[in-house]
């Protein structure tokens, strides 16, 4: 039982899915006789098995839904949407006793009575138009009572009318059997002739057929012997026996009539209640009443038949005719089902299994075809080479029987656009290309999901209203188009929609509102940058959240679910034209092509799909000016490549093999650098050396391994050695750990990323003492001046210039520099407060508008990190380090100062950060901003300042802190009663909407993401005001 | 075959026999129930694994599978094996996954009577305790048992190693 129900299950379950496609097909093209066919005969399949399996609940409601197809099959309703709807909402009801079943192997309880009560609506609703001049029917409580029957109908039977209807205006049910019987055209008052046409000719004999195979369904003395069959099955026996019977084809009725039974007991008394019901039946569809009679007193010829038949089934006795006849004829029902199943069942499990094995033969096979190479044995040469090209042919094959036409993926798309174009009001036509490219079932398994969710984008964002369409001189039906193709080893599945595309405007907005960059980046951005923003994390366009998309999850969650799986996705929108993604995915996730390089003699494998390029670096002092070098800054190799600086990572270090010490020191004349990339991440793993690429078997490691990060699996090469297979992924947070310090714990390349977009900013470029160029951000610098040598004094061991009526202490920018013997100095002059320095340069280089995407953290004084500007790698000074040098009092006036400051005596502002370099980013930042800063590292003591009485009119905090975030310290400032005036500002790099609410929550009174220093300016005056104001 | 016998209360009077593959280590006679002895293996090629456990020596090509290779005596604290002598390994399973345990040598099979069975004395040496079943009494000599499952179930282990 358990099996069946297993197997129903499944069967039901695809079923399903066509009846669904096909209503949609249905209902744009309302003729496809062959479409409706389709649907009715799989519906009508699924609620003769529930009858089957005793699925009362089940088997009512597609029984309700197969009335109102049957109807349309019948030409009696029209095919409206609205009926489609609610047959598609009977579906989901289906689906989901379906679902109720396979957990429980019960039906669920639940109500169906008000889906089944408008689909019977819907169905009585096809009567109203008829022409049949009988009374409306008499409605007692809701029931329709049948005229012609005088009872009420019971549900699966159908009304006279119905009958009277199907009789006027039917076609003929087209798959019958037996339709190529004798032509109709016969009708029921011609008394002359045979019985055939007497009774009415195959119309009524249809109709009846109908009839008689519904009443004996229903009906409690002889319904439990047409069980197993499906309603077809049996209006067919009826009307095929029927017919033999009128025409006097008395070898056929026998045949059919042995057939009509196929459970044991049917006796004389149940044969007789049979002739009842089709007398009743004949009488019912305006048969004459001596055709009727004489009609029923033929199936008097077959009654032997029909018994024995069913004593046969009782005790079969092989060889008889009766049985070799029925088994005959069953052969050629089979046929019919057997076409459409020309493929068999096979578990996931075998499939994988035999995949397995097959791995395992193809690595067999490569290493006897190595062994073999190195022997001079001919005799093996042979038949080698035929087991070679028979596991080639093989693996191809078991690679197929894992791949998926991308159309199983899509199947389910007509009905998600048909549903959005009702509930939206919109007209849109999906069109899919491509649907049978095929791919491998785990990678099909996970873009599903992401496909589902973007073809939902387009057709809810994308696609405009009808009017808006028209408005716009568009076609008022839009496109959605879905094409897949195979490019390269890759597939590419491309979703275009010809709908309104991405607003960048509307979309700048929402950017600002979110706080994902401020106003003056976005002006620096092309269109095609901001579009690119719906790919952020917690962003979604939509105006309104509608119930279709827009739940919050959105274009990020596509993207990394389809970077998962080793895709990319990529978007071009035309404003008013439309929008087009395309994704491109590998075919398999299985086998890969792997990079097989060389790490202190063990060899590794790189998943291709993460290498970007490789390059040869040679050694810096032997390298020539085009040749790539590896760089050093800070201790930190980097590679300049192309105008980017690349961080590297060497994989000696990475698996422990060498020290970083050691790995500086070696003498390594030759590298080669991996450039591979992660997300948006790229750096480079320098190994010692590469050899080829291979097509891998991916095979997991074992659990012991799982924490290893680095590897994402092992091998087995065709020399038979295992190797490991890395992951960049793995690989690239072990180095971001000592890449970048300045990014905390959170996704470092995510990190990075934002920087660079949010951190476009005018430079000073400089040199000072060394080649490499140095940079200072322009907002800080308060002059440039040329200072004549002449008036440089020194006095106190110090260097001291007349500057503006005051003594301008002067400072080397850096040690290895000297001032000029003559002449005149380039000098950079620096105002905090009431101090004033001068930074003496060699030469000022230019002024840059670039990104200040700090790469690597330094430690030496004076330099806050390295980036590159201007395609150069520089290092970024620190200005508080020099005009510490310069006044030894200045940062603790900047700490203490109380009266003395200049503007804005009010402004107190404590800065918590547990990142130095954000410290000393922002204290010259909001210094020179004018106001009073204090900076200290944990939330924790900001609340002991806080609790010694110190009093602050501001507290910037950081969010991500160790010990105590931001959240909980906001808490805990806003729980003290005198704290209540500090307004508190988050300045966070977590900046979705929902940490955004969090942070509000918690008690802040404004949230700013990091790197965005004229948001946090603006932030802070408007928070004075609105305290000014309150005050 | 003797009945399996429930090993929780050992101090119940147990029956029948068990058979064990005996192996050495460092001088020591252990017994492995050999049912859970998928193969013998002699020294094979291992691929080190970078990062990993120490006591993991590495990963080797098994006829397509891939085993991972537990140092035996690494896992119970032992001094390496002297160099140039190359050790065997029987292979188990846990969990589906392949293990190979690398030992000195591998002995005999032997069929032992649950008479000659005791608990672990609780003087053993803890690193022993916690991977031993109990010990039996053999004529000249001790035998403890492993217990591979509590050998390879690294998750409580993780942090130990």
């Amino acid at each position: 039982m358990d099996d069946l129900l297993n197997e129903f299950l499944t069967e039901t379950g695809e079923s399903i899915d066509v009846v669904d496609v096909e209503l949609v097909k249905l209902e744009q093209d309302p003729n496809n006789k062959e479409v409706l066919d389709n649907i009715f005969r799989l519906v009508h399949t699924i609620k003769g098995t529930c009858g089957f399996l005793g699925l009362p609940r089940l088997e009512s409601v597609a029984h309700a839904s197969e009335n109102v197809l049957g109807k349309f099959r019948d030409g009696e309703l029209q095919v409206t949407e609205g009926a489609v709807t609610v047959i598609l909402e009977s579906l989901d009801q289906i689906k989901e006793i379906l679902a109720g079943l396979e957990a429980t192997e019960e039906e669920p309880e639940g109500d169906d009575s008000d889906l089944i009560g408008r689909l019977d609506a819907i169905a009585e609703g096809g009567e109203a138009p008829l022409a049949e001049p009988d009374p409306e029917p008499d409605t007692v409580d809701g029931e329709i009572i049948d005229p012609g029957l005088g009872r009420s109908i019971k549900p699966g039977e159908v009304s006279l009318e119905e009958l009277e209807a199907a009789f006027a205006n039917a076609p003929g049910p087209g798959d019958e059997p037996e339709d190529t019987a004798a032509p109709a055209g016969a009708s029921a008052d011609n008394n002359d002739g045979s019985l055939f046409e007497r009774v009415g000719g195959e119309d009524t004999v249809a109709v009846a057929a109908h009839l008689i195979s519904q009443r004996a369904e229903n009906d409690e003395k002889i319904a439990k012997f047409f069980a197993g069959t499906n309603q077809d099955q049996r209006k067919g026996r009826f009307m095929g026996l029927m017919l033999a019977l009128f025409k006097d084809d008395l070898d056929a009725a026998d045949a059919v009539g042995r057939q009509l039974i196929s459970v044991a007991g049917f006796g004389e008394a149940q044969f007789n209640h049979l002739l009842e019901i089709v007398k009743s039946v004949l009488v019912e569809c305006h048969v004459h009443a001596d055709a009727a009679d004489e009609a029923v007193m033929t199936f008097e010829l077959v009654r032997e038949a029909v018994i024995n038949a069913s004593k046969e089934v009782a005790q079969p006795k092989p060889g008889s005719t009766g049985q070799a006849q029925a088994g005959e004829s069953q052969a050629g029902a089979a046929k019919e089902t057997r076409r459409s199943t020309q493929s068999i069942r096979v578990s996931v499990d075998l499939l994988e299994d035999l995949m397995n094995m097959v791995s395992e033969l193809v690595l067999t096979r490569n290493q006897l075809l190595q062994i073999t190479r190195n022997m001079d044995n001919s005799e093996l040469g042979v038949p080698l080479q035929r087991l070679s090209q028979c596991t080639t042919e093989l693996q191809e094959n078991v690679m197929k029987t894992r791949m998926q036409p991308i159309g199983n993926a899509w199947a389910k798309l007509p009905r998600i656009v048909r549903d959005l174009t009702v509930e939206l009001d919109k007209k849109i036509e999906l069109e899919m290309l491509g649907a049978d490219t095929e791919l491998d079932r785990q990678v099909l398994e996970l873009i599903k999901d992401p496909l589902t969710h973007m073809v939902r984008n387009s057709a809810d964002h994308g696609v405009e209203s009808p009017a808006e369409r028209i408005a716009a001189g568009k076609p008022e039906m839009g496109t959605i188009v879905l094409n897949a193709y195979h490019e390269g080893g890759h597939i590419i599945i491309e979703i275009n929609d010809d709908g309104r595309g991405i607003n960048p405007e509307k979309l700048s907005k929402k950017i600002l509102e979110k706080g994902l960059a401020s106003e003056g980046e976005l002006a620096g951005m092309s269109e095609a940058q901001i579009q690119k923003f719906i790919f952020h994390p917690g962003f979604s366009t939509a105006e309104q959240v509608t119930s279709v998309s827009g739940r919050g999850v959105g274009m990020d969650v596509v993207r990394s679910n389809i970077e998962k799986i080793g895709g990319t996705i990529d978007m071009v929108s035309t404003v008013g034209k439309g929008s087009s993604f395309s994704i491109k995915i590998p075919l398999t996730l299985a086998i890969v092509a792997g990079l097989i390089v060389k790490a202190q003699e063990e060899r590794y494998a790189i998943p291709q799909i993460s290498v970007l390029e490789l390059v040869r670096a040679t050694n810096a002092e032997k390298a020539g000016e085009n040749d790539h070098k590896i760089e050093m800054i800070n201790d930190t190799p980097v590679l300049r490549l192309r105008n980017r600086l690349l961080p590297l990572v060497y994989l000696n270090e990475v698996l422990g093999f060498e020290t970083s010490e050691e790995v500086e020191a070696r003498d390594a004349t030759d590298d080669f650098i991996v450039v591979s990339q992660v997300g948006a991440f790229t750096f480079g793993i320098v190994v010692d050396q590469v050899f080829d690429t291979e097509e891998i078997v991916v095979k997991p490691v074992a659990p012991i391994l799982k924490d290893l990060d680095i590897y994402s699996g092992n091998t087995i090469l065709g020399d038979g050695s295992v190797i490991m297979i890395l992951d960049p992924n793995g690989i690239a947070n072990m180095a971001s750990q000592g890449v970048s310090d300045a990014v905390e714990e959170e996704d470092e390349h995510e990190q990075t990323r934002r920087a660079a977009a949010n951190n476009k900013e005018s430079m000073l470029v400089f040199r000072a003492g060394q080649k490499h160029p140095r940079a200072v951000p322009l907002s800080l610098v308060a002059r440039l001046e040329e200072i004549s040598i002449d008036d440089v004094e020194k006095s106190d061991g110090r260097l001291m210039v007349q500057y503006r009526g005051a003594l301008m202490p002067l400072i080397l920018a850096d040690n290895a520099m000297s001032l000029r013997e003559s002449g005149s100095q380039q000098v950079l002059v620096f105002t905090d407060r009431q101090f004033t320095m001068g930074l003496a340069v060699d030469e000022i280089l230019d002024i840059v508008e670039d990104e200040l995407d700090i790469k690597l953290v330094s430690d030496k004084d004076g330099v806050i990190g390295s980036a590159v500007i201007n395609g150069k790698a520089s290092e970024v000074i620190d200005v508080t380090y020099f005009l510490g040098l310069a006044f030894p009092d200045w940062l603790a006036t900047a700490d203490m100062s109380e009266e003395s400051s200049v503007a804005r005596s009010a402004a107190n502002i404590l800065v918590v950060d547990d990142s130095d370099f954000f410290r000393n980013m922002l204290r010259p930042i909001l210094s020179v901003a004018g106001y009073r800063v204090k900076a200290v590292s944990s939330a924790g003591e900001a609340l002991d300042l806080l609790e010694t009485g110190e009093a602050f009119d501001l507290i910037i905090s950081d969010i991500e802190m160790p010990d105590m975030s931001g959240f909980e310290f906001a808490k805990a400032v806003r729980a003290n009663d005198e704290w209540a005036g500090t307004k508190l500002v988050a300045l966070s790099a977590l900046s979705s909407e929902k940490d955004i609410n969090r942070g509000f929550e918690a008690g802040f009174d404004d949230y700013v993401a990091k790197f965005d220093k004229d948001t946090l300016l603006r932030s802070l005056s408007q928070q004075f005001k609105i305290k000014g104001d309150a005050a | 075959m003797n009945d399996l016998v429930v090993r929780d209360d050992l101090s119940l009077v147990a029956t029948g026999t068990q058979d064990f593959v005996t192996v050495m280590l460092e001088g020591q006679l252990v017994g492995i129930p050999v049912l859970a002895v998928h193969d013998v293996l002699n020294a094979q090629k291992l691929t080190v694994i970078p990062r990993s456990p120490d006591w993991v020596a590495g990963v080797l090509n098994l006829r397509g599978r891939i085993v991972t290779a537990i140092d035996l005596r690494r896992r119970l604290d032992l001094p390496p094996l002297e160099e140039g002598k190359s050790s065997m390994s029987v292979v188990v399973e846990h969990n589906e996954e392949p293990y190979s345990l690398q030992i000195d040598k591998v002995g005999e099979v032997l069929s032992l009577d649950d008479q000659l069975f005791e608990k672990n004395p609780v003087t053993l040496d803890p690193r022993w305790r916690e991977v031993s079943v109990g010990i039996y009494r053999l004529k000249d000599q001790l035998l403890p048992i492993l217990d591979v499952d509590r050998l390879l179930a690294f998750e409580s282990n993780s942090k130990a190693a």
